[in-house]
C-alpha cells in the first residue's frame, strides 16, 4: 500500500471518538500493565519457596472451586432460564424476577451468615439441640470449607447465567422452539437438542463471568479455608512479606485468564448467531399442569429461598438485636458514600463501555479485541491487587503534577492530591468492573447489525447522530443491565475501597467488613441488610428506565 | 459529535472538582455528611477545629468499634480532628511506602508486634518522644528505639472442654503437639497471622527444627481440617469435636457478652489456660502505633499517643474489646480479672516480623492448612 | 461519465488474494447497471467501495464529476450522497416507516420533509403504513421501505445489494416489475448486484459479468475497460 493511503487512512480513524476511547484504554491497562512487568522483576527465594510447596495445592484448589462453581451456576441458571421461558406455572411472572436478586447479596456476607446459621451455635443446630433434643454429628450440616465455597459462591454466582440465558431463550428462540414442537420433541429432548445449543453463547458469556469473579475472589475462599490462586496471593503478600512475588503470582494469574479468552475465541469461531430482529418475536410459552407445574414452581422456590430468603431472613433477626448497639449517626454518610460512588463509578463504566464496544464494533480486528481482553481484565484480579496498581499509577501522577498544584489548588508543595481523592477509588471500581458494564454492551451490539449504521451514514448522518438515533436506542436495554451490573458490584466491592479510599471514606461494605473480619457476625447484620436492601431499590429503579 | 465532547469534558471537569475538593479540604467533606443530619452542631464544630487548627491524620489496620469511640473522645477534650483510613495493615504499609514522603499520614497503628516492626524496618516510623508515654507504658511494651508505643495486647491462650478435660492435664504449647492430644486438638488455619506469630516466637525460643516439629505435631494432632476463625474453634469443643484448642483470649471475653445466648452457652462450658507459665510464658501479642516518618501533624499525633496510653483510655480498650492494657494501672473487666495474672514470654515483639516469613514457610512445609 | 471507476483493488487482509484487482469501469447518467456473478466474485465489495463502507487498496472513484476516493482523497459515506438499499433492508427496528424514510432528510425544512415523505410513499404505495412498524410489514412492503427510505434524500445514484434474495419466488416477479417502475418514475441512476440472472434482465438496461472482479464483459451493449 502507497503511503498517501496510509495517511488517508490514520486521518480517517484518528476522530474523537477513537482518541477518547484509546485515553481511556491507556488509563485502564496500565494498572494492569503494572502487574504484569512484575515478571520481569528477579525472583527471590520466597518464590522458589511458593514453586515447591504451595503452587500445586494452589492452583488445584482453583481448578476444582472454578471448575465446581461453574458447572453448577451454568447448570442452575440454564435449567431455571429454561423453565421460566418456556413454560408457564404458578408465581412465573414473579419468580422471572426473584431469581436475579441473589446478585445483590455480596458472597463474603452470605458465607458468614451460612456458616453461622449452620454451625454448633446456629440456629438450626440449636432449634434441633433445644427443643428436639438431637446432636447432629459434628461435620454433618456444617456450610464449611470446600464444599462451604461451592455453595456459597454457586447461589450467589448463578444470576449471571440465568440472566443471559433468559435473555437469549426469551427473544431468540421462538421460531426454533416451535418448529421444534411440530417436529414432536417433548420437554426434555426440547432441552438437551434446541435449548443448550441456542444458548451456546450465552452460557459461555455468563459461565465466563462466573469463573472470573470465582478466580478472583479472596473473601469466599478465605473464609472457608480453600486454598486458591487469589488466597496464594494474599498469603505470599501478608505472610511472607514478599509483595512482588504476590504480584507475580497475580501476573500468572493474568495469564490463566487470556488463556481462558483464547480459549472461548477458539470455542466460538466459525460460528455467528446473527439474528433477525426484525422477525424476533416472544415465544408462546407451554402452560405446565399438576406435578410438573409444581416441580416447575418447587424448583424456583428452593433456588429462591437458599439463595435469598434464608440468609435476608437471618440477616433481619440479627439486625434486630444489634441495631441500637451499632447504630451510628454516621449511617447516613456510609448510605450516601456506598450509593455516589456507585453511581460515580458504574456511570463511567458505562460510558468508556460504550466507547471500547463501538470501537471493536465498528473495527473489528484481532488487536482491538485484545485490547477489549485486556480492559476488561481488570475483574478476574483480585481487588487488592488491581489497588496495588491504581495506587502506583496516582502516586506517580501526583509526583508528576507537584509542580502545578501550589499555583493551581493553593496547597502545599509536596502534597498529594489525587490519591487522596476519591478519584483514586473510582478508577479503581473502573477498572476492576469494566466488564460488567462493557460484556452487556457488547453483547447488545449483536442487535444492531453494522448495516443499521452503514444506512444511516448513506443517508449523509454523522457517527455521532447516528450513535444516538439509531444504536443508542437499540443498546439501551444492554446499557441499562450493564450500569446495573456495575452499580452492584460495586456497592459490594470491599478490598478495593480499603486500600484507595480517601480519609474518613466509610461505605457499608467496609463497615460490614469491619465487624465480619473480627468474626463478630451479629453486629455485621445491620449493615449487610442495608446493603443488601439498597442494591435491590436502586436495580428495580434502574430496570424500570428500560421498560419505559 | 459536539454533544458527545460536551458530556465527556462535563465528566472530567466533575471528577477533577471532586479530587480538589476532598483534598484540598478534607473536612468539608465530613462536615457535609453531618449537615444532614444535624446543622446546628456543624457550625461549632468548624469554630472549634479553626481555633485550634489541628488534626491529626491515622492510617489503622484496628477495626474496633472502641477505637473510634476513643477517637471521639480525644478530639472532644483537645479539638484536634483523627482522620482514618482503614485497611488491612501490609496494604496500608504498601501504601505508606509508594507515597513516600509525600504521605499525609501521622500515625500507623496496627495489631501484631511483627508488622510494627516491618514499618519500622522499612523505615517509615520515627522516635516518639514523650515523658508521660514514657511512664504509662512499660519498657517492654514499646519499641527499643520507641519508634512504635504498645497500646494493648492479647494473649494466645488453650481453651478446654470443662466436661472433658482437666486443667491439670494442661501444661505447655508443646505439649498440645504430643500423642495425648492425638485428634482432639482444633485450631485455625495457618493463614492467620495469629498462628503464624506464635509460631515465629516458637522460632526465636526453640529455634527453627524445634518449631517445625511442633508445628508438625499440631497437625498430627488435629481433630479437623483447620477451618473458620478463632470462636469457631471454642464452638467445636463444646460441639464434641475436639477437646482443647488453641485461640486469642479476647475473642473468649466477646463470646461472654455474646448477642447470641448459644455463644454465652460455649462460653460457659470451656476454660481458658495460660500456657507455658512453669516454662517459657504464654505468647502474646501487641497492638500499637508508630509515629510516622514525615509526619506533619508531628505534635498532635503524640498528643493521641498520650492520649490512648491513659488509664481512663486504656480501661476503656479492656472494657469493650478484652485486650489486656498496656497501663498497668488500668483495672481489667471482671471476666478477664478471673483469669488472674500470668507470665508472658519474653521475646522480642521484632522477631515475630524476623521470623514470620520462616514460620508461614515451615507451617507450609508441613501441610498446616 | 457519471461514475467513472479506475484501477479499483481491494483485499480484506495482507494474506489474503485481492477481492478487486484493478477494476475499471463506468456508468451514465440515468443508466441501470447490473452486476452479475457467483457469490464472493467481489460484486457486493464494489457498492461498498463504492459507498465509500471500505476503503479500496488503490486506484479511484468519481462520480458526477467530484473525486470522491484517490490516492490523497476520501470523502466519507456521509458526505457522498449515495442511496443504498441493503440485502436485509436495514430498517431501523425501534422507527415507523415515516420515520425511517424521513431519516435521511435532514437538511429539509419540516413542510419540505412532510411533501417529499408523501411522494415517497406514494411512490412506494405505502400510504396506509405509515405509522407501521418494520417488523409488522411483509418481506416485500420493507423492501419497498428500504427502497422509498433511499432515494428519498435524492442521492445521485442508488445502489442496491441483492435486493430480491430475501423475497419468495412468486412475489419476486411481482416486485421486480414495481422496482423497475419506481427507479424510472424517480429516474435515478442505479448499480444493482445480483447473482439471479432474472432479476437483472428484468431489470437493467446494461449487464456487466464479473468473476473475483474481473470484468468479464457484458452483453447488451459493450463498454471500454
Amino acid at each position: 500500500m502507497k503511503t498517501s493511503i496510509w495517511l488517508r487512512e490514520i486521518r480517517r480513524r484518528a476522530n474523537s471518538w477513537f482518541i477518547i476511547t484509546m485515553l481511556g484504554a491507556l488509563v485502564i491497562i496500565m494498572p494492569v500493565a503494572y502487574v504484569v512487568l512484575s515478571f520481569f522483576q528477579p525472583t527471590g527465594e520466597n518464590w522458589e519457596h511458593i514453586k515447591e510447596f504451595l503452587l500445586a495445592d494452589y492452583v488445584k484448589g482453583s481448578v476444582i472451586l472454578v471448575g465446581s462453581v461453574g458447572f453448577l451456576s451454568t447448570t442452575i441458571g440454564l435449567v431455571l432460564a429454561w423453565i421460566v421461558a418456556a413454560y408457564e406455572f404458578p408465581l412465573r411472572k414473579q419468580f422471572k424476577w426473584l431469581l436475579i436478586i441473589p446478585l445483590a447479596i455480596p458472597p463474603y456476607i452470605a458465607a458468614y451468615t451460612y456458616s453461622t446459621m449452620t454451625s454448633y451455635t446456629g440456629v438450626i443446630q440449636s432449634l434441633f439441640r433445644n427443643y428436639f433434643d438431637y446432636q447432629f454429628t459434628p461435620g454433618t450440616i456444617e456450610i464449611m470449607s470446600l464444599r462451604g465455597a461451592v455453595f456459597v459462591l454457586t447461589l450467589f454466582l448463578y444470576p449471571y447465567v440465568y440472566m443471559i440465558a433468559l435473555n437469549y431463550f426469551e427473544k431468540q428462540s421462538a421460531s426454533y422452539i416451535e418448529s421444534a414442537k411440530t417436529l414432536g420433541l417433548n420437554g426434555f429432548q426440547m432441552f438437551f437438542r434446541l435449548g443448550l445449543p441456542i444458548a451456546r453463547p450465552a452460557i459461555i458469556a455468563g459461565s465466563m463471568l462466573v469463573i472470573f469473579e470465582v478466580l478472583s475472589d479472596y473473601g469466599v475462599a478465605s473464609f472457608f479455608g480453600v486454598r486458591t490462586i487469589s488466597t496464594a496471593i494474599f498469603q505470599t503478600w501478608f505472610g511472607m512479606y514478599d509483595i512482588n512475588a504476590a504480584m507475580r503470582l497475580a501476573a500468572w494469574l493474568l495469564v490463566i485468564i487470556l488463556g481462558i479468552f483464547m480459549l472461548e475465541r477458539f470455542l466460538r469461531k466459525g460460528r455467528k448467531y446473527d439474528t433477525n430482529v426484525t422477525q424476533s418475536r416472544p415465544l408462546a410459552r407451554k402452560k405446565l399442569r399438576g406435578w410438573t407445574a409444581w416441580l416447575a414452581f418447587l424448583s424456583c422456590s428452593i433456588v429462591f429461598f437458599s439463595a435469598f430468603l434464608i440468609p435476608f431472613v437471618q440477616l433481619i433477626y440479627w439486625s434486630l438485636k444489634t441495631y441500637e448497639k451499632v447504630w451510628r449517626a454516621d449511617f447516613i454518610t456510609l448510605i450516601t458514600n456506598s450509593l455516589v460512588a456507585a453511581l460515580i463509578g458504574a456511570l463511567i463504566i458505562s460510558f468508556f463501555a460504550i466507547l471500547a464496544a463501538r470501537t471493536i464494533n465498528l473495527y473489528p480486528s484481532a488487536s482491538s479485541n485484545l485490547l477489549a481482553r485486556i480492559m476488561t481484565s481488570g475483574y478476574a484480579v483480585p481487588g487488592a491487587v488491581v489497588a496495588i496498581g491504581v495506587l502506583a499509577l496516582f502516586i506517580t501522577l501526583d509526583e508528576k503534577l507537584a509542580f502545578i498544584y501550589p499555583k493551581l489548588l493553593g496547597v502545599e508543595s509536596g502534597s498529594l492530591v489525587l490519591s487522596m481523592s476519591i478519584a483514586m477509588l473510582i478508577t479503581g471500581y473502573v477498572i476492576r468492573f469494566m466488564a460488567q458494564g462493557f460484556n452487556s454492551v457488547e453483547s447488545g451490539y449483536t442487535k444492531v447489525p453494522p448495516s443499521y449504521r452503514e444506512a444511516s451514514f448513506l443517508l449523509g448522518r454523522s457517527m455521532t447522530y447516528t450513535f444516538w438515533k439509531v444504536e443508542f436506542p437499540l443498546l439501551r436495554g444492554s446499557i441499562l443491565i450493564g450500569f446495573a451490573l456495575a452499580f452492584l458490584e460495586i456497592m459490594k466491592e470491599l478490598p478495593l475501597t480499603l486500600l484507595l479510599r480517601p480519609f474518613n471514606f466509610d461505605t457499608l461494605a467496609t463497615r460490614t467488613y469491619q465487624y465480619a473480619i473480627d468474626e463478630r457476625i451479629y453486629e455485621a447484620a445491620p449493615s449487610s441488610l442495608l446493603l443488601i436492601c439498597l442494591s435491590i431499590l436502586s436495580v428495580i429503579i434502574i430496570l424500570r428506565f428500560e421498560e419505559k | 459529535m459536539k454533544k458527545f465532547l460536551w458530556v465527556f469534558a462535563l465528566l472530567m471537569l466533575a471528577a477533577v472538582l471532586s479530587a480538589c475538593n476532598s483534598s484540598s479540604d478534607k473536612e468539608e467533606q465530613k462536615d457535609e455528611s453531618v449537615k444532614e443530619e444535624t446543622p446546628a452542631e456543624d457550625t461549632t464544630d468548624a469554630t472549634e477545629d479553626e481555633k485550634t487548627g489541628g488534626e491529626v491524620n491515622v492510617y489503622t489496620a484496628r477495626h474496633y468499634d472502641v477505637d473510634t469511640v476513643l477517637y471521639e473522645d480525644f478530639t472532644e477534650k483537645t479539638g484536634i480532628k483523627v482522620n482514618v483510613i482503614e485497611a488491612k495493615a501490609p496494604e496500608l504499609i504498601e501504601r505508606l511506602k509508594r507515597e513516600g514522603q509525600n504521605s499525609p499520614a501521622d500515625l500507623f497503628i496496627t495489631v501484631d508486634g511483627g508488622i510494627l516492626n516491618t514499618a519500622k524496618e522499612e523505615g517509615l516510623l520515627q522516635s516518639i518522644e514523650s515523658e508521660e508515654i514514657d511512664k504509662a507504658v512499660p519498657a517492654e511494651l514499646r519499641d527499643t528505639d520507641n519508634e512504635w508505643i504498645g497500646l494493648s495486647t492479647r494473649a494466645r491462650v488453650i481453651v478446654y472442654s470443662k466436661d472433658r478435660v482437666k486443667p491439670e492435664e494442661l501444661s505447655t504449647y508443646e505439649d498440645l503437639a504430643t500423642d495425648k492430644w492425638k485428634d482432639k486438638l482444633l485450631v485455625r488455619s495457618s493463614d492467620s497471622l495469629y498462628n503464624q506469630s506464635l509460631m515465629a516466637s516458637l522460632i526465636a525460643i526453640d529455634g527453627e527444627d524445634k518449631a517445625k516439629e511442633w508445628a508438625q505435631g499440631i497437625v498430627n494432632n488435629l481433630a479437623r481440617e483447620p477451618e473458620g476463625g478463632d470462636r469457631d474453634q471454642a464452638r467445636a469443643i463444646v460441639a464434641g469435636v475436639g477437646d482443647v484448642a488453641i485461640m486469642n483470649s479476647y475473642y473468649v471475653g466477646h463470646m461472654s457478652v455474646s448477642d447470641e445466648a448459644e455463644d454465652v452457652k460455649v462460653f460457659d462450658q470451656i476454660g481458658v489456660f495460660f500456657p507455658n507459665q512453669e516454662t517459657t510464658g504464654t505468647h502474646i501479642n501487641i497492638s500499637g502505633a508508630g509515629l510516622i516518618k514525615h509526619s506533619k501533624n508531628k505534635e498532635n499525633a503524640v498528643k493521641l499517643i498520650e492520649y490512648l496510653t491513659t488509664v481512663e483510655a486504656q480501661e476503656q480498650f479492656t472494657a469493650e474489646n478484652f485486650e489486656f492494657p498496656v497501663n498497668k494501672e488500668a483495672k481489667l473487666p471482671d471476666v478477664m480479672a478471673e483469669w488472674g495474672t500470668f507470665k508472658p514470654q519474653e521475646v522480642d515483639f521484632a522477631d515475630y516480623g524476623k521470623y514470620n516469613p520462616k514460620a508461614v514457610e515451615l507451617m507450609n512445609e508441613v501441610g498446616w492448612k | 461519465m457519471f461514475v467513472d471507476i479506475q484501477n479499483l483493488s481491494f483485499q480484506y487482509s495482507k494474506k489474503q488474494q485481492p477481492v478487486i484487482d484493478r477494476f475499471s469501469f463506468t456508468i451514465k447518467k440515468g443508466e441501470i447497471v447490473g452486476i452479475v456473478g457467483a457469490s464472493g466474485s467481489g460484486k457486493s465489495t464494489l457498492l461498498r467501495l463504492l459507498a465509500g463502507l471500505e476503503d479500496p487498496t488503490a486506484g479511484s472513484i468519481e462520480l458526477d464529476g467530484r473525486l470522491i476516493v484517490g490516492d490523497n482523497t476520501y470523502i466519507e459515506a456521509e458526505k457522498r450522497g449515495v442511496g443504498m438499499v441493503f440485502q436485509n433492508y436495514a430498517l431501523f427496528p425501534h422507527l415507523t416507516v415515516s420515520e425511517n424514510i424521513c431519516f435521511g432528510l435532514h437538511k429539509m425544512k419540516r413542510p419540505e420533509k412532510k411533501k417529499r415523505l408523501n411522494e415517497m410513499l406514494e411512490l412506494v404505495q405505502l400510504q396506509e403504513f405509515a405509522k407501521r412498524y418494520p417488523h409488522e410489514l411483509s418481506g416485500g412492503q420493507q423492501q419497498r421501505v428500504a427502497l422509498a427510505r433511499a432515494l428519498a434524500p435524492s442521492p445521485s445514484i442508488l445502489l442496491m445489494d441483492e435486493p430480491f434474495s430475501n423475497l419468495d419466488t412468486n412475489l419476486k416477479s411481482l416486485i421486480r416489475m414495481e422496482v423497475r417502475d419506481i427507479l424510472q418514475k424517480a429516474n435515478s441512476t442505479c448499480l444493482f448486484v445480483s447473482h439471479d440472472q432474472a432479476d437483472v434482465d428484468a431489470i437493467c438496461d446494461r449487464i456487466i459479468y464479473i468473476d473475483c472482479a474481473t470484468y468479464i464483459g457484458s452483453d447488451k451493449e459493450s463498454i471500454p475497460v
